[in-house]
Order: C-alpha cells, then sequence, then structure tokens
C-alpha cells in the first residue's frame, strides 16, 4: 500500500472525522511510529488551532477559582505524610484513602455541576427579576380602568404587521407587535405618540425573526394624551420627528 | 507589564518572559500560580473555541474546567516537539466540546439546530453593525477563508460540528472519497498558509 493512502487518513484524523475500521488502521499505523505521519498531525493540528481562533471569551471566574482549588486539594492528598505501619495498617489505610478519594472526587464532581449550575442561576436572576417587573408592569396597566386597548394596522410594505398599544392617562403604555420582520441593517422602528398633531418619540421597538416585539413605555404625565400612535421605519441615529415610511398606524 | 506573544511577568521590578511551555512544566512540577498563569492566558482562547462548539455557556464552562483538569494532570506528558501550548489546549478543548455534544445527541437532546445553523460563530452580537463585527474579527487571523467553500465546508463540519467523514458523506450526500479528498486538500491548503503567515 502507497503511504498517499496514508496521507489521505491523517488529514481526516486530524479533523477529528475518521472513523470505524480506517481509524483503528491509521492509529496502528501510527502507533508503528510513522514519522511522516506524526508531522503531519503535528502540521496540522498547529495550523486548526490557527485556523480556530475565535474572538477571545472571558469564561466566568468560577472556573479558574474551581480550578485552582481542586489542585489545592488534589497537592494537599498527595503531600500528606505517611502515618507509621504496622502488619494490619495497610488494608485500612488503603480502604480509607480509596473512600477519600472516592468522597474527594464526588464532592469535587457535584461542586463542579452545581458551581455551573449556579453560576447560571445567578447570571439568570436579574434577567427573570427585569423580565418579572415588565410582566407586573403590563398587568398593571391592564388593570387601570383609563387604560386604552388601541389597535395599530400594518401599512405600506407590511400590510399583514399588527400591534396593539395599551396606554393610560400618565402616559404609560406597552405596545406589543406581530408579523413585523425585524428592522433591515443600519435602521430602526421609532414608535411615535401623536398628541395634538405633533409627534413624541415613545422608543425603539425590536422584532424577532417571528417577527413578534414589545416595548414599554414610562409615564410622562404629560397635559395633552396621546391620540394617534404610528411606527416608522427610521435610520439608526437620533431623530427629531418621523422621517422614515410607517409601517404601523392606529389610523 | 509588558505584553508580549510569549507574556510575562513582573518579579521584583524586573520584567522575566514565561513562556506557554514553561508554564506547563512548572504545573507538572505542582506550581499553582504558574497553573494560574497558564489558565490566564489560554483560557479565553480556550473559552471562545469550546463555546462556538457546545453553544450553551453553562457547557462550556463546564468543558472549560474539564479541559484545564486534564491539562494540569497531564502537564508532566506535555512534549514541546508535538506541538505548541495553544495547539496543545486547542485540541483539548475542541475534542472534549465535540465530546460533549456527540454525547448529547446521543441522548437524543436538543441540538436540533439545522447542520449549518450549528456551525455558525456565536460570539457575534446581533445588535452590532457589519462595520463594528469587522473591526472586532481584524485580530482574528481567519485561515479558514482562503479554503475553496467546498473544502471549508468538510471541515468546519467535522472541526466544529463534530461529524465523522461517513457522515459528512450521508448529510452532503457526497461520495465518502470526495469527503476525503476535499478534507485533505482543505487541511494541505490550511498549513500551506499557516506556514506562510510564519
Amino acid at each position: 500500500m502507497s503511504h498517499e493512502h496514508f496521507d489521505t487518513l491523517a488529514a481526516v484524523y486530524a479533523v477529528g472525522a475518521l472513523d470505524g475500521d480506517e481509524l483503528a488502521q491509521f492509529e496502528q499505523h501510527l502507533a508503528q511510529g510513522c514519522v511522516r505521519c506524526a508531522s503531519a498531525l503535528r502540521e496540522s493540528e498547529e495550523a486548526l488551532a490557527m485556523s480556530a481562533r475565535e474572538v477571545p471569551a472571558v469564561p466566568p471566574p468560577f472556573v479558574k477559582e474551581a480550578l485552582l482549588r481542586r489542585a489545592a486539594a488534589a497537592s494537599a492528598l498527595r503531600s500528606r505524610p505517611e502515618p507509621s505501619r504496622s502488619p494490619w495498617l495497610p488494608w485500612a489505610a488503603a480502604t480509607a484513602a480509596a473512600a477519600l478519594i472516592g468522597a474527594v472526587s464526588a464532592g469535587m464532581f457535584v461542586a463542579r455541576r452545581y458551581e455551573a449550575r449556579l453560576a447560571q442561576m445567578a447570571r439568570e436572576s436579574p434577567v427573570l427579576h427585569e423580565r418579572l417587573a415588565l410582566y407586573t408592569a403590563v398587568i398593571n396597566l391592564l388593570r387601570d380602568p383609563s387604560t386604552r386597548d388601541v389597535a395599530l394596522r400594518g401599512t405600506g410594505p407590511n400590510p399583514g404587521a399588527a400591534g396593539r398599544m395599551l396606554w393610560n392617562k400618565s402616559g404609560e403604555g406597552h405596545l406589543f407587535v406581530a408579523n413585523l420582520p425585524p428592522a433591515p441593517e443600519g435602521k430602526a422602528y421609532e414608535v411615535w405618540a401623536f398628541a395634538r398633531g405633533a409627534p413624541r418619540s415613545a422608543g425603539r421597538i425590536q422584532t424577532d425573526a417571528s417577527g413578534k416585539g414589545g416595548l414599554h413605555i414610562a409615564p410622562d404625565h404629560s397635559d395633552h394624551p396621546a391620540e394617534v400612535f404610528t411606527v416608522t421605519l427610521e435610520p439608526a441615529g437620533d431623530l427629531f420627528g418621523p422621517t422614515g415610511p410607517v409601517v404601523l398606524s392606529s389610523e | 507589564m509588558i505584553p508580549t506573544s510569549r507574556g510575562c511577568v513582573w518579579s521584583w521590578g524586573t520584567v522575566v518572559a514565561t513562556s506557554g511551555v514553561d508554564l506547563i512544566r512548572k504545573c507538572a512540577a505542582g506550581d499553582h500560580e504558574a497553573f494560574a498563569q497558564f489558565y490566564d492566558r489560554y483560557a479565553p482562547l480556550a473559552f471562545a473555541l469550546i463555546l462556538r462548539i457546545v453553544r450553551e455557556r453553562a457547557d462550556a464552562a463546564d468543558v472549560l474546567q474539564e479541559v484545564f483538569w486534564e491539562a494540569w494532570q497531564s502537564a508532566g506528558r506535555y512534549d514541546p516537539e508535538r506541538g505548541s501550548p495553544e495547539a496543545w489546549i486547542s485540541t483539548r478543548a475542541r475534542n472534549r466540546a465535540i465530546d460533549r455534544i456527540r454525547s448529547i445527541r446521543r441522548r437524543g437532546e436538543s441540538f436540533g439546530a439545522p447542520l449549518n445553523e450549528s456551525l455558525k460563530p456565536i460570539g457575534e452580537n446581533p445588535s452590532q453593525t457589519v462595520a463594528e463585527r469587522a473591526v472586532e474579527r481584524r485580530v482574528i487571523w481567519d485561515a479558514l477563508e482562503r479554503l475553496s467553500e467546498s473544502q471549508r465546508e468538510v471541515i468546519e463540519l467535522a472541526y466544529f460540528g463534530g461529524f465523522t467523514q461517513t457522515e459528512i458523506a450521508e448529510q452532503l450526500k457526497l461520495p465518502l472519497g470526495t469527503v476525503k479528498t476535499r478534507i485533505r486538500q482543505g487541511i494541505e491548503r490550511l498549513r500551506e498558509v499557516v506556514k506562510q503567515a510564519t
């Protein structure tokens, strides 16, 4: 068999895709000391490591802390002084050591699992609080007898889009949007509240891939309550009034 | 501290270069400080790679811990002749991450993303503009971009997706021989590009 065959197997092995009989065949060939394949693998792994470089990501701090704790615990176990020996002690010592190693390993395994979960919960907690505050605000809007429920209809390029604005006397509101595709890159959907014909920006709303989105609007306690609501597609950046096409309107 | 590609530490006012190889040697001797430095230097790269493969941060953190624990335990067996510290840790990171997603697939858990979807880098923030992403990625040397589309596809499916040659042939409806040839040509091209750049 020519070495050409192993050159191909070495490349497939380097990306971790070799399987079946060929995997066993190549590993046997490698174990026999083929310098050419070992060198090809080394070069391929270096090239893949460089190619796979991503923007470095900061790992959660608990990983390093846990690793250093494990390393310290393992070193402490290794450096423990040997007790004086008596004929029956080796059995007891071996049993105790096995139990200790088992307990430490199990403890570390459990700790590792729970540290990851706890960190995940800690990360999720602020998000959940924020979401809960939003849901509470929407429920309070629904309970408020002064809240109006205004329907918005799609216009222009998105006639299938729809919106629903809950709006109370203090100017607090919540807009729900459906069937509105995400704004193109460099653009954003701006929500406008019109009072006496003058527009006031109520914020920007984003929609997901399914076309759904929501925006909570803080109360402004204006003397002039809004009468009309529109959503326009605008360029990113500061705006003083609607300039782009209207995609949703309550009129 | 003066940053160099080899990394530096202050020691009583003197700048002392500590290479990755030296750090691994010190880890092998049980030096916890060296282990911490080794982690600081390579964990962000390894974590990004693991995250790209497993996609869930909690799983990626778990795999990262596994990778560096193994590195600490096997530091004595590291041979610089067989690869740089970065390749050593990247290969471990990639392999452990692939083990994790294969285990998830075996258990039939989620991971239901379409084949191509599962290979997209996830570091990109959808709210970033193309220009912002370009600036961020400018620091990364993306050798895979130098491959043909068909070569890159099979290498990404294998290296980042954890698919075997047989699975790739089935997914792409290609003869097995074609998949092997594309992988080999792609790997040879990558090696050539890396050689030219170093």
